[in-house]
């Protein structure tokens, strides 16, 4: 209960959580990991290991967790703690990014609060629901898959809505009400595709997004921000590259995590370039193949930054996975 | 061509409103009322095609015209809505298309919830077809497709009484909102942008306030005494827009669609601010018909030729913001764009009446 035992598609190292946060890391290796991994030391050398907070009547930190249920428990969350620049092996192949390119951590107080009570976490996405061309499954689909791998002993159900115009321009208000209408413990917006491309004030934009998170974070509800791709004619567009940035600092304001699609994707991108060697970088269609695969990866993406997260200790202040490289 | 009248003018400011609005972030939209109130143009447009349907449905004589013929004409009429609807729709996919390959911009296939189109076309075409998924700001249409669909059963209901139409219609409207009862929207999970089960209210009490003009004193009488109230909720209105205060959609009580400020629904908020509305502008045409002749004839030609003006503007908006996206924005890219579209609208309406009036080879084929 208290490990994760399983291989997952997450892999490679499994960090057991048990409550209060209470965790055991496994050597991380590049080969699978065995069927049944028994919970270890924590290794020393080990970059990012999420502190405990340890509750009385629970196991030491280090300690292997026992394996009787506790009532107060944290069911075992599969996830991995990489290293910050190298690429996360927890990813699949096409789709891996160093954390430090992918996501900025905040706790996930409503999830973590599911969690230790063991009922079902019901998930709002907010935005597109493509999962990639030709994939057999939606990305809401996939999210709820990749979410239920990570958390095996939880049910995750996820409902997705699409957003009709701008957050600046009444979008943000629909959304609210969206909120209201399903009330879930966590919403994962991917946010600002409209009002980058309608070229609102990015100012309005902020003031409303940081608004609308504030909004949400005050009933008790987590968010999980996704900001806009990254495609290579837009590399040099000044406006686009502040409004990305614009929506890094209100999550960071609003301590909610980001996941950084647009860093992400730019990191694909230039690994796909090297990967040429020096071939014809410019040929048609790239853009849109990276589209594609932003699409396919943002389900392994947001679940990752989710379970990362959820690492997160209850009582330092919010902390990011390593400082984001400016442009 | 009939004269310009209130209903045509005002058709006409409700669609210019539209435009502009559909156009987000440009310089004009915050001068359009739609920024200064709780409802919109959208409300506007749905009472007035209800007020017009009482016009379309009676003779010249002012008698009832056969109920054959109404449920005829109002079926045709809806079948020319979703043919418009569709002919926009797949002008704005291909815009988007092109505008994505051109640019090199894969972001903008996903715009306004197209993504489905291109990234899942086997459900997504029948999505869109059956007017199941809606592209943004091209939302209209398909509520307007359902209205003319439930339309023939309240007027021909209204010619047994209508107090009882109009009471049939509150009842759905209100049964929606309390079980938040609204259309699907498919293959993408949520629903219709505009709720018809809600929003025939509007067209029913469009409706019907034409037939009450038409019959009752006592109509006319209460439309002038309740003008200062219509002032009072538009005044209300005004502070609540521009103080940006509105009721918490998680803090409301149950039903809570009956408290919230919501769309989608027709919220009651929403509803009795357009009544207000309704109310304190009724006498603005007769005080602008005489001092600004060019110009209500202008807008009324708007009015006059509806669906194909709304149907231009809804492709030059979405123009509009692809040159805006294109070139960065800006004021002076604002004039042109909304002056292009502007004079389009203008045109079309022109060229639609010119059209009909002139002999036309094809059809004496």
């Amino acid at each position: 209960m208290a490990l994760s035992l399983s291989p997952s598609l997450l892999g490679g190292v499994s960090l057991a959580l048990v409550s209060g946060l209470a965790l055991s890391v496994q050597a991380q290796s590049t080969t699978p990991p065995p069927a049944q991994s028994q919970p270890a030391q924590v290794q020393p050398a080990q970059s990012q290991t999420a502190p405990s907070q340890p509750a009385p009547s629970q196991p030491a930190p280090s300690q292997p967790a026992p394996s009787q249920p506790a009532l107060a428990e944290i069911p075992a969350l599969q996830a991995t703690a990489p290293g910050p620049d190298a690429p996360d092996p927890s990813l699949s192949p096409e789709c891996r990014v160093p954390g430090s390119k992918l996501y900025t951590l905040a706790k996930l107080k409503a999830v973590k609060k599911a969690l230790r009570e063991h009922r079902a976490v019901q998930v709002l996405t907010i935005g597109s629901n493509s999962g990639g061309l030709g994939t057999a499954a939606t990305y809401p689909v996939r999210l709820e898959d990749a979410l239920t791998r990570s958390l095996p002993d939880i049910e995750v159900t996820v409902e997705s809505r699409g957003v009709s115009g701008e957050i600046a321009f009444g979008a943000a208000e629909r959304l609210r009400n969206q909120v209201a209408e399903i009330e879930p413990d966590l919403v994962v917006w991917q946010v600002g595709g409209n009002d980058a491309l309608a070229r609102v004030d990015i100012e309005d934009f902020s003031q409303s997004l940081a608004e609308t998170v504030a909004w949400i974070k005050s009933h008790g509800i987590d968010v999980v921000l996704v900001d806009p791709q990254y495609t290579a004619s837009l590399a040099k567009d000044d406006y686009y590259r502040q409004f990305v940035q614009a929506i890094q600092k209100v999550a960071e304001h609003e301590q909610v995590p980001l996941v950084q699609r647009y860093e992400a994707m730019r990191y694909l991108a230039g690994r796909a370039i090297s990967a040429l060697k020096g071939g014809d970088t410019a040929q048609s269609g790239a853009g849109f193949r990276l589209a594609d695969l932003g699409y396919r990866c943002m389900a392994e993406h947001v679940t990752r930054a989710i379970t990362v997260s959820l690492l997160q200790p209850d009582v330092a202040p919010v902390s990011k996975a390593s400082p984001v490289p400016a442009n | 061509m009939r004269e310009p009248n209130a209903v045509d003018f005002w058709r006409g400011i409700a669609l210019i409103t539209i435009f502009i609005n559909h156009i987000p972030g440009n310089v004009f939209q915050n001068y359009t009322y739609s920024q200064y109130g709780i409802s919109d143009a959208a409300e506007l447009f749905v009472f007035l095609a209800g007020w017009s349907i009482g016009i379309a449905t009676r003779g010249r004589d002012g008698v009832p015209e056969p109920a054959g013929r109404t449920v005829l004409r109002l079926l045709s009429r809806m079948v020319e809505v979703y043919r418009a609807q569709l002919v926009i729709t797949a002008m704005a996919l291909a815009m988007l298309a092109g505008a994505a390959l051109y640019l090199d911009n894969p972001l903008l296939v996903e715009w306004h919830n197209a993504g489905p189109i291109f990234s899942d076309p086997i459900q997504a075409t029948v999505g869109w077809v059956t007017l199941l998924h809606q592209l943004g700001f091209f939302n209209i249409l398909p509520l307007y497709v359902v209205l003319l669909g439930l339309a023939p059963a309240f007027v021909l209901l209204s010619r047994v009484h209508l107090g009882l139409a109009v009471g049939l219609s509150a009842l759905l409207y209100a049964v929606s909102l309390v079980f938040e009862i609204n259309i699907p929207s498919w293959p993408v999970e949520g629903h219709w942008f505009f709720n018809p089960l809600c929003w025939q209210l509007l067209l029913v009490l469009g409706f019907a306030a034409h037939e009450w003009r038409r019959s009752s004193e006592r109509f006319l009488a209460w439309r002038r005494r309740l003008m200062p109230l219509g002032i009072v909720i538009v005044i209300v209105g005004a502070v609540l827009s521009w103080f940006n205060l509105r009721p918490d959609p998680l803090a409301v009580p149950e039903p809570r669609l009956l408290f919230i400020f919501d769309k989608s629904y027709l919220s009651p908020a929403r509803l009795v601010h357009f009544l207000g509305v309704m109310l304190a502008f009724q006498a603005v045409f007769g005080l602008i018909q005489p001092r600004a002749r060019w110009l209500t004839r202008q807008l009324a030609g708007l009015g006059r030729n509806s669906l194909a003006v709304f149907s231009v503007g809804s492709v030059a908006s979405l123009g509009a913001q692809l040159i805006r996206f294109w070139t960065g924005g800006g004021f002076a890219t604002d004039v042109f764009v909304v002056g292009c579209g502007l004079a389009s609208l203008s045109f079309t309406a022109w060229f639609v009446e010119w059209r009909s009036r002139s002999p036309r080879p094809s059809s004496a084929a």
